[in-house]
């Protein structure tokens, strides 16, 4: 399933030819890197911080249609979890193709169990989730 | 900190929006669309983070 990642914060593309030049933690960075200096995408991703001019740290999920279908946005001092990021994005390309089923909290990959929300179910989650 | 709330809601369609891009696969810039993304039928996933030369 086609995917690009793309990472963003208000530095320039010079800045980040640089870093990715020189941060040897970032050796494995093969992703475009884009570049926000007006703040307006992040503005109209709801991420910008006008009293620093700086983005704060969040993820977006859009399909090829381009709807919206997942976003968590955390405050400076907390790294996101980039499995629990991929698991969302597996999850919602599953659902895409699944539309009648649900991914319970414990879900991790394709494969592992999933309800079917119904009349059925109401009061039965239990016995669902065991089956 | 003053209100950063967006206008985007999940559910509903992401603008159109072009961003400039440094590409390491290449060591060139270029630009990212998201209508390109559309018209080539590819999942996005934006990552945006406060900047550069920082951590986490």
């Amino acid at each position: 399933m086609g995917c690009d990642v793309v990472t963003i914060s208000t530095d320039t593309t010079f800045v980040h030819l640089a870093w990715r030049e020189h941060e040897k933690e970032l050796a494995a960075v093969t992703y475009p890197m884009g570049a926000d200096p007006t703040g307006n995408l992040s503005r109209m991703f709801g991420v910008w911080d006008e009293s620093t001019g700086l983005a704060l740290r969040g993820s977006f999920i859009i399909n090829p249609q381009g709807t919206l279908l997942g976003s968590e946005v955390n405050f400076y001092n907390l790294g996101r979890n980039i499995d629990e990021l991929m698991r969302k994005f597996k999850a919602n390309v599953y659902l895409a193709r699944k539309t009648s089923e649900a991914c319970p909290s414990k879900w991790k990959d394709e494969g592992d169990k999933t309800l079917t929300p119904g009349a059925k179910m109401v009061g039965k989650v239990h016995e669902a989730l065991k089956d | 900190m003053t209100d950063t709330i967006g206008s985007l809601k999940l559910g509903r369609t992401v603008p159109d929006f072009v961003c400039e891009t440094y590409e390491p696969a290449t060591g060139e810039f270029g630009t990212f669309s998201l209508a390109e993304q559309m018209a080539t039928k590819r999942w996005t996933i934006l990552f945006f983070y406060p900047a550069d030369f920082t951590f986490v």
